[in-house]
């Protein structure tokens, strides 16, 4: 097995590397009239487009702009976003702890709720608890996130005043910058409680509450769907019927045999969803107004902030190959037959 | 009895406002940067205006009047503090004045910060607003990137301290340049911007710190103003702004302790955060008017007119016709144009005709909008509703267009595009309204609206590749130079863009600028007005209004045109909230 992760790890700054390339590839098709953009925010700066062309090397052909860049990220400097207006480095830093945190917040209920509701609705397929899963699934597949993110934050905060946009509210904000909260993790849930500071923690709890309740109910679809189609194939196999006609409890049917053959497709597109979420909600974190890594990554992209673009690319693909590497180890972990292949 | 009733009830309206220290506005954008030498955007010059001071200020709603804030007095004629060749000008700096350090401001902190505001000079950046008054260049550099010899010897002649006085003497009359300073150059502290990295107002460092790389300023997100606000933090992350209240302001500690600038990009969040109470002032743009009329506890300030020209169509005199598809064919053969398509001035003026100002103005501005007489914003010295405007006359339209290019045109008919930067859908309605106008006097006449990304827009223009197009210009000052200027000079922003020239334009403009007295200022800009009118170098539409959002309990608003990110941005010092 830590041959196996130690090889993953080992492709990944290949992995990297191609996906800069590719992307300076595709910048090709840009002028440097067009790159400028990120550097020219008004129209009065138009006459000194030229000059701000030659200053950034936006007209220098990309293959050298491309070396040297990776030359300063050989040294650890991954340049400056534009759009984050910081370097990318503290940009990633800034922006992913928040992510993270919404990731987390969602994550686990999405995998909970949506396997369990897929295993019921496979069990008791063509009754109510399927009807409703089924209802579910199609609702939060179709219904776009802003829809549900403004219904949700109309009702639970417009009317019922209970759970603000934003990460926290103005009294934490001063706080949390103040002298007296150390900030350790970067995530607040973690640094309120090593501070020992509860009423950081409650409120940031309730401000992740709707986002990770849109989330919940938009991600889980797909999960519930796949998890209740692959219950329904591993229900109709031989050797569920051999352990029932063995006489298992149907509990022990369903929680030890069949649902951990069903689990392979769920951990797989698991991963991707976990990948997905750390990579950015973009729609969530705007409605919510939620300082994450999707909006930067959006921002740096809509305005061809390159070192911002690049940036987040390498991070979403470090994040996908160590999401990929960790979802080969689950499998494992649910069928033995993988780990002795 | 009626004592603690009254003391009940008051409590209970005091109670209503939430936050009654911290004032927030919710906007769109961040500040690109704190540098007042940096900084040419309205976010962060909002920013500026509040912790920083200028020598002077505009009177609130006016765009004449000045008052004086860093310096003590007005420079005037009448009190001596102008030269008689009105190129001198004499500031008296105020005592008692204490940067947010504690440090008392003096005039040699003046004077190194109008020097330091010109000779930072970054690519873009609004030092020529000083450069071209105060040395009559427009940049501190050559073609090549090297600065210009001389020029620091120059420029330390120009800007002197004597006593506690700073004396600057401009290359030629300007008779804008108060109003310039008004709005640009605040003032910083020489000692802490040398000691956090920055120049030491040394000749043998200007050039190291001029056109800096962004991340190479040290001021960008730490300031040393003599504001009523001093800067509490800047943070990237959650985007926000929190500025807190300086107690030492030489005018006193303003109403409110804290102010909270926040970018929240969904329009819908930041109506809500208005209705809870969490927001104070919101930046909605025109077309939600109405979602927002209804809102309980929340109130519109209507009409206000910013420092910007009317919606103008501009015509690109030399189209570059290399792989250009914006003009078809590139011949007047009915399938494009040819480069210079809009020489002829009966074209120019069959566009005129073809515009239906009126329906624009009450069907898509609805209502919040008027007809444009000239190229000013109102208000300023030489504007005058009675200076003539074009009219939507069809007939007159389809009059010009057959005798443009000797009666070729009517009998080919032309194709092109115009073209304007996306997110805007008001524009997008009057370029159809345009469109069909046109196209219904001749099927031949093809005009093809098109909507591109700003990166797309820039190269376009930079390239002279787009024939018409719809543009305004955003004042830098309230004063009628830089709109004259930038709209209709050879040299200006929109020359640059459209290659319009023209000798009688440029000497009048020129010869308006340096003129000091007022009404005869005021005639020569009459003159280019009708100058303008006959000519139809490009065709101004409309002006439009804008609404501000806020809660009822802000108090103590004063609408200025010329403040920055005006109506939404404030002055803080001026607000409190009361219930």
């Amino acid at each position: 097995m830590l041959r196996f992760v130690g090889k993953r790890l080992a492709l990944l700054p290949l992995v990297m590397l191609g996906v800069t390339v590719l992307l300076f590839a595709l910048l090709q098709f840009l002028t440097p009239e067009m790159r400028a953009a990120l550097y020219v925010k008004d129209p009065r700066q138009l006459a000194a487009l030229e000059a701000i062309i030659q200053k950034h090397h936006l007209r220098d052909p990309l293959p050298i702009q491309y070396w040297s860049w990776l030359k300063q990220v050989l040294v650890g400097d991954l340049g400056y976003s534009e759009t984050a207006k910081m370097p990318v480095a503290d940009a990633i830093r800034a922006f992913f702890p928040a992510t993270l945190e919404l990731t987390f917040a969602a994550f686990f209920p999405i995998l909970f709720i949506g396997v369990w509701l897929g295993t019921k609705s496979a069990v008791h397929k063509d009754k109510f608890v399927d009807h409703f899963s089924r209802f579910v699934a199609i609702t939060g597949y179709s219904l776009p996130s802003f829809v549900l993110g403004l219904l949700l934050l109309m009702i639970f905060y417009g009317k019922m005043k209970m759970f603000a946009p934003g990460r926290y509210s103005l009294d934490v904000d001063l706080l949390v910058h103040s002298d007296e909260f150390r900030h350790v993790t970067g995530l607040l849930l973690v640094d309120s409680v090593l501070n020992w500071k509860w009423s950081v923690f409650w409120d940031v709890a309730k401000h992740l509450v709707l986002p990770s309740a849109t989330l919940v109910y938009i991600s889980m679809a797909l999960l519930l769907r796949i998890t209740r189609s692959s219950m329904l194939e591993e229900l109709g196999k031989d050797y569920v019927r051999t352990a029932r006609a063995k006489g298992l409890s149907e509990r022990a049917v369903i929680n030890k045999h069949a649902r951990a053959n069903a689990l392979i497709p769920v951990v797989t597109l698991s991963s991707l969803l976990f990948v997905g979420l750390l990579g950015g909600v973009v729609i969530t974190e705007t409605v919510f107004d939620y300082p994450g890594i999707g909006r930067w990554g959006v921002n740096a992209a809509q305005q061809l902030d390159i070192p911002g673009v690049l940036g987040s690319a390498l991070l979403s693909s470090l994040l996908f190959v160590v999401a990929n590497m960790l979802a080969d180890v689950a499998y494992a972990l649910v069928d033995p037959r993988i780990r002795v292949q | 009895m009626r004592a603690l009733l009254l003391l009940c009830a008051l409590s209970l309206a005091g109670a209503q406002v939430k936050n009654p220290d911290t004032f927030t506005y919710l906007t769109i954008g961040d500040p690109d940067s704190l540098d007042p030498a940096w900084s040419y955007d309205s976010t962060s010059h909002h920013i500026i205006a509040n912790v920083y001071e200028f020598l002077l200020a505009y009177k609130p709603g006016s765009l004449k009047e000045l008052e004086p804030r860093i310096a003590a007095k007005v420079p005037a004629r009448a009190n001596g503090l102008i030269s008689a060749d009105g190129r001198s000008y004499t500031f008296p700096i105020r005592k008692g004045v204490k940067f947010h350090d504690g440090k008392d401001l003096t005039a040699d902190d003046v004077r190194y910060s109008l020097l330091r505001f010109m000779l930072y000079d970054r690519d873009g950046g609004p030092s020529p607003l000083l450069l071209e008054p105060v040395l009559g260049v427009l940049s501190t550099r050559d073609a090549q990137g090297k600065p210009l010899d001389g020029l620091y010897a120059k420029a330390e002649k120009a800007v002197r301290v004597e006593g506690d006085k700073v004396v600057v003497t401009l290359t030629r009359p300007f008779a804008p340049f108060l109003g310039i300073l008004a709005s640009y150059g605040a003032i910083v502290s020489k000692d802490w911007v040398a000691a956090n990295g920055g120049w030491d107002g040394t000749e043998a460092a200007w050039v190291k710190h001029s056109n800096p790389r962004k991340q190479d300023s040290p001021l960008h997100e730490r300031e040393n103003g003599s504001g009523p606000y001093a800067l509490e933090r800047l943070d990237r992350r959650s985007k926000e702004t929190i500025l807190a209240r300086f107690d030492g302001y030489w005018r006193g500690p303003a109403p409110l302790k804290r102010v909270v600038i926040k970018l929240v990009d969904e329009f819908a969040t930041r109506k809500l955060m208005l209705q809870a109470g969490d927001a104070d002032v919101i930046y909605a743009p025109q077309m939600m008017y109405g979602q927002l009329s209804e809102v309980p506890g929340v109130e519109l300030i209507d009409g206000l007119e910013n420092l910007e020209s009317p919606t103008t169509l501009f015509f690109t005199y030399k189209i570059n016709p290399v792989g250009n598809p914006n003009i078809g064919s590139g011949r007047l053969d009915g399938e494009g144009i040819p480069p210079d398509f809009f020489d002829d001035r009966d074209v120019r003026l069959g566009f005129a005709s073809s515009i239906d100002y009126d329906a624009y103005i009450r069907d898509v501005m609805r209502g919040k909008g008027h007809r444009a007489h000239g190229y000013l914003a109102k208000g300023l010295v030489g504007y005058d509703e009675k200076n003539p405007s074009y009219a939507f006359d069809l007939k007159k339209a389809e009059e010009h267009f057959k005798k443009a290019w000797g009666g070729k045109l009517w009998e080919k008919g032309f194709t092109c595009t115009l073209m304007f930067n996306d997110n805007q859908p008001n524009i997008l309605t009057l370029t159809n309204m345009i469109k069909k106008n046109i196209e219904s006097l001749n099927p031949k006449f093809k005009l093809d609206i098109r909507t591109v990304q700003w990166s797309t827009y820039l190269e376009q223009t930079q390239g002279h590749k787009i024939p018409v197009f719809i543009g305004m210009w955003m004042g830098d000052y309230p004063d009628a130079h830089n709109f004259a200027f930038n709209l209709l000079h050879s040299q200006g922003y929109f020359a640059g863009k459209s290659s319009f020239a023209n000798k009688d334009f440029d000497a009048l403009i020129d010869q308006a600028v340096g003129e000091l007295d007022g009404a005869k200022r005021e005639k020569l800009y009459r003159k280019l007005d009708r100058l303008a009118f006959d000519f139809a170098p490009s065709i101004p539409i409309a002006g439009g209004f804008r609404f501000r959002t806020q809660r009822k309990w802000v108090k103590g608003f004063k609408f200025s045109p010329v403040f920055p990110d005006s109506p939404y941005g404030s002055y803080f010092f001026d607000l409190k909230k009361q219930g």
